[in-house]
C-alpha cells in the first residue's frame, strides 16, 4: 500500500457518493428547489441571516467543521487498530452518513425558518429535547476541551521544538489584531508579516539538534543543542528545579497514547508511570492564558487573528503535505510507503507499533477495552460524521444559503472535502512508522513535505507538522472556551447571576477543564467525546427523519445512519465508562486525581447514556405520532411544501 | 423577487471559484463578526430612542421623531432581529 491509492480511493468514493447517492437524495427525498426563498433572502437582516455566494459560503463551513477532529481521530485510531479499519470507516461513513448528517441540517433548518436543530427539535420531538441537547452540548464542550488541553499540554512538555512557535503565534494573534483593526493596514501586508514570522518560527524550532545515537549507532533520540530547543530545555529544567526535578504526581495511561512516552526522562517504561512535571503543569497554564484571552478580549483583538494566522499554516502545511503525498510513489516510493500495519497483530502490539491486537476484542495488557465495535466509530468523527457540523450547518450555514440547491455543494461538499483532510491525516500517520499518535502525524508531514523540498527538510518539515498540529488543535481550544463561557452564561445566567460575568464562567470552564486534564488519559477523555459527539450527530439525523415523516417522505437515508450511531455510541459510553472504572479508579496506587478524574468522567458517562436513552424515547413516540397522521386519509398534506 | 441569475447560468473561472472559496475559509466570519458588532450596537441605539414601538417607552416622542429619520432603514431589521426566537446555538455562532 501507498499514499497514491488512498488518493485514488478518496477520489473515486467521493465521486461516487456525490453524484449517485447524495445528489439523488437531494432530488428525489429533499426535492430541493432554486427557486424556494431561503431564510437568508426571506429574513434578510444584514447580520445574521444573509445570503453568500455558494463557494465563499462552502470555504466558511468548510473551515469552521474541519479543525483538529480529523487529525486526531484519525491519528488515534490508525494507532489504536491499524490504518485498514480507519480506512474503511472513513470512505463507508461519510458516503452514508457523513454528508447526509451534514446536508440535512442545513435543509431542515431552512425548511423550518432558520431555526436551530434545539427550537425545531423543540417543536417537532419533545420540548424536553431541547434542553437535553444543550446539556449534550455543554459536555460535549467540556469533554473537547479537556482531550485537547491535554494532548496540548504533553507535547509542549515532551518537545522543545514545539513550544516557542507556540509563543510566537500568540504574539504574532496580537499584532495582526493591532494591525488589521487599530492601525488599518493592508490585509496582505499583515498577513505575509505575522504568517511568514510564525512559520518560520515553527520550522526554526529543531535547528542545530542532532540525532543521538547509541553504541550501535542507531537513532535513539535527539540531542537538543539549537539554539532555540536549548534555551526551552533549559527553561524546562529551571521550572523544574522548583520540585528538585521530581515530578509532582504521576499517573498511568492504559493506552499508552500520551505524547510524553516519546520522552524517556518523562516516562518510565517498567513501571508505565508518566510524570507530572513542574513544567507540564506550566506548559498548561500558558495553554489556559492563551485560551483564557481568548475568551475574553474582544475576538478581533486576539482570538480572530491567531485563528486567521492558523488557517494559512494549515493551509500551507496540508497543501504541501498533499502534493508530497501524490507524487511520493513516483519520486520516492520509499517515503509513500506505509509502515504502519493494516490490521493490528499481537507481534504488532509486542513490537509496540499499535495498540489493540485482531480488532481490540480481548482486553489489553492492562485490563482496558478497546473492541473495534463501537469504539472505532466514536474515536473517528469528524471526516466519518459528526453532530457538531449539523449544530454549526443549522445555525451558521442554513441562515446564509442563497438558493435551497446550494445545500447540497455547500454541507455535502464540505463533508467530503473534510474526508479529504481525514485521509490525508491516515496517510501521514501511516507512513511514519512507530511513534506517539501525534509524533507520527508530524514525521509523517516531515517526510511528505521532504517530498518537495528535498531529504534535508525532514526535521523542519517535521517541526512544521507538529506547529499545525498544535495550531489546529489550538484554534478549536481557545474557540471552545469562549462557547463554553457563552453556553454557562446563556444556561445558568438566570439562577446564578455571577455565571453571566465572563470571567468567571471562563474561569469556571477552565477549572473543570484542568479537572479532568490531570487524570491523564487524554484518549478517554478523546472517546468520551466523540461519544457525545456522535449522539449529537445521530440526535440531529433523528430530528431530520422526524421531519421527513412529518412532510410523509421517505426517511430512510436519515433513519438507518441514525440508529446505527445511537446504537454504536450508546454502547460505547458503557465501553469507556468501564475502561475508566477498571483501569483507574478502582486501580490501587493510581493517586486521588486521577481516580477522582476517572470517577467523574464514568458521572458523565451515566449522564450522557440517560439523556440519549430520553432522546431516544422522545424521537421513536414523535416518528409514530407522524406515521399515524401519515395513515389517516384527511391529514395527507405536506406541511412546508 | 430576486433578479440574480440562477446558480446553473453562473460562469466563473477556476481562480475566481477559489478566490471565492479562500475567502470564505480565511475571512468570512471576520466580515461576519464585523457586521454582526455594527449591528448590535445600531440596534442598540435604536432600542434606547425607539423603544416605544415594541413597548418599552424609553425617550420622549419629540426626541425620537427627531432621530426617526436616520433610524427608519433600519426598523425592519431590528423588529426581525429583536423579536426573534433564539437558544443558546444562536449565542454560540
Amino acid at each position: 500500500m501507498n499514499t497514491l491509492w488512498i488518493v485514488v480511493i478518496g477520489a473515486v468514493v467521493i465521486y461516487l457518493a456525490y453524484n449517485f447517492y447524495a445528489r439523488r437524495v437531494d432530488r428525489m427525498v429533499i426535492q430541493t428547489n432554486s427557486k424556494r426563498a431561503t431564510p437568508a433572502k426571506m429574513y434578510m437582516d444584514g447580520v445574521d441571516f444573509m445570503p453568500a455566494n455558494r463557494n465563499v459560503l462552502f470555504g466558511y463551513h468548510f473551515k469552521s467543521i474541519a479543525a483538529a477532529g480529523p487529525i486526531v481521530g484519525v491519528i488515534t485510531a490508525a494507532n489504536l487498530w491499524g490504518w485498514l479499519p480507519a480506512l474503511l470507516w472513513l470512505v463507508v461513513g461519510v458516503s452514508l452518513m457523513g454528508w447526509a448528517s451534514d446536508y440535512s441540517a442545513i435543509m431542515v433548518s431552512v425548511r423550518n425558518d432558520g431555526n436551530s436543530l434545539g427550537a425545531i427539535s423543540h417543536r417537532l420531538i419533545a420540548p424536553r429535547t431541547r434542553v437535553i441537547l444543550f446539556t449534550f452540548i455543554f459536555f460535549y464542550l467540556l469533554l473537547v476541551a479537556g482531550a485537547f488541553m491535554g494532548i496540548m499540554a504533553a507535547l509542549m512538555d515532551a518537545r522543545p521544538d514545539v513550544p516557542f512557535g507556540i509563543l510566537v503565534l500568540a504574539l504574532m494573534g496580537l499584532l495582526a489584531g493591532q494591525m488589521l483593526y487599530r492601525w488599518k493596514l493592508d490585509l496582505i501586508l499583515v498577513t505575509v508579516v505575522v504568517v511568514g514570522v510564525t512559520l518560520a518560527a515553527m520550522i526554526l524550532g529543531p535547528l542545530g539538534a542532532t540525532t543521538k545515537l547509541d553504541a550501535a549507532g542507531k537513532p535513539v533520540g535527539t540531542n537538543w543543542v539549537g539554539p532555540i530547543n536549548s534555551a526551552t530545555v533549559a527553561f524546562d529544567h529551571a521550572v523544574n528545579q522548583i520540585t528538585g526535578g521530581k515530578p509532582v504526581m504521576s499517573v498511568v495511561d492504559p493506552t499508552n497514547s500520551d505524547p510524553r512516552l516519546s520522552n524517556p526522562s518523562l516516562y518510565n517504561k517498567a513501571t508505565g508511570q508518566i510524570f507530572t512535571l513542574p513544567s507540564y503543569l506550566l506548559w498548561a497554564l500558558f495553554l489556559l492564558v492563551f485560551a483564557y484571552l481568548a475568551s475574553t478580549l474582544p475576538i478581533w483583538r486576539f482570538a480572530q487573528p491567531v485563528n486567521y494566522i492558523g488557517f494559512w499554516i494549515t493551509l500551507l502545511t496540508i497543501g504541501f503535505s498533499a502534493i508530497g503525498a501524490v507524487l511520493a510513489p513516483f519520486l520516492k516510493p520509499a517515503v509513500g510507503a506505509f509502515a504502519l500495519p493494516a490490521f493490528c497483530s499481537p507481534a504488532n502490539v509486542a513490537a509496540n507499533v499499535c495498540q489493540a491486537a485482531d480488532g481490540g476484542f480481548q482486553p489489553l495488557a492492562n485490563g482496558a477495552f478497546q473492541p473495534l465495535w463501537p469504539m472505532l466509530f466514536v474515536t473517528i468523527a469528524c471526516g466519518a460524521i459528526s453532530g457538531w457540523h449539523a449544530l454549526f450547518g443549522s445555525v451558521g450555514t442554513a441562515r446564509q444559503l442563497e438558493y435551497e440547491t446550494d445545500a447540497l455543494p455547500v454541507g455535502g461538499g464540505a463533508m467530503f472535502a473534510e474526508n479529504t483532510l481525514a485521509l490525508l491525516s491516515l496517510v501521514a500517520v501511516s507512513i511514519a512508522g512507530v511513534g506517539g499518535g501525534a509524533a507520527r502525524f508530524a514525521a509523517g508531514v516531515g517526510s511528505l513535505l521532504s517530498v518537495v523540498f528535498g531529504s534535508g527538510f525532514v526535521p523542519y518539515g517535521t517541526a512544521l507538522g507538529f506547529g499545525a498540529f498544535m495550531v489546529i488543535v489550538l484554534t478549536v481550544t481557545q474557540l471552545v472556551f469562549r462557547v463554553m463561557r457563552v453556553t454557562l452564561s446563556e444556561w445558568g445566567g438566570e439562577a446564578a447571576p455571577l455565571l453571566r460575568n465572563m470571567h468567571v464562567s471562563t474561569l469556571i470552564s477552565m477549572i473543570l477543564t484542568m479537572a479532568l486534564v490531570l487524570t491523564g488519559t487524554w484518549v478517554y477523555l478523546w472517546q468520551l467525546f466523540g461519544a457525545s459527539n456522535q449522539l449529537m450527530a445521530a440526535l440531529s439525523l433523528l430530528i431530520v427523519t422526524v421531519w421527513l415523516k412529518s412532510l410523509h417522505r421517505n426517511p430512510s437515508y436519515a433513519l438507518w445512519p441514525a440508529l446505527f450511531m445511537y446504537v454504536t455510541t450508546l454502547a460505547a459510553t458503557l465501553v469507556t465508562a468501564y475502561n475508566l472504572y477498571a483501569t483507574i479508579a478502582i486501580k490501587p496506587g493510581m493517586g486521588a486525581l486521577p481516580v477522582g478524574g476517572a470517577w467523574a468522567m464514568i458521572l458523565i458517562s451515566a449522564l450522557l447514556f440517560v439523556a440519549a436513552l430520553f432522546i431516544g424515547w422522545d424521537s421513536l413516540q414523535a416518528y409514530r405520532r407522524y406515521a399515524h397522521e401519515a395513515s389517516t386519509p384527511a391529514t395527507q398534506v405536506q406541511p412546508g411544501d | 423577487m430576486d433578479q440574480k441569475p440562477e446558480p446553473k447560468e453562473e460562469k466563473k473561472g477556476f481562480l475566481r471559484s477559489m478566490q471565492e472559496i479562500i475567502y470564505g475559509m480565511a475571512s468570512h466570519d471576520m466580515s461576519r463578526y464585523a457586521l454582526r458588532t455594527r449591528a448590535s450596537m445600531e440596534h442598540l441605539f435604536i432600542l434606547i430612542t425607539m423603544g416605544d414601538m415594541i413597548g418599552v417607552p424609553i425617550l420622549p416622542p419629540y426626541y425620537s421623531l427627531r432621530l426617526l429619520p436616520y433610524v427608519v432603514p433600519q426598523i425592519s431589521t431590528w423588529k426581525r432581529r429583536l423579536l426573534r426566537e433564539k437558544d443558546v446555538s444562536d449565542a454560540m455562532f
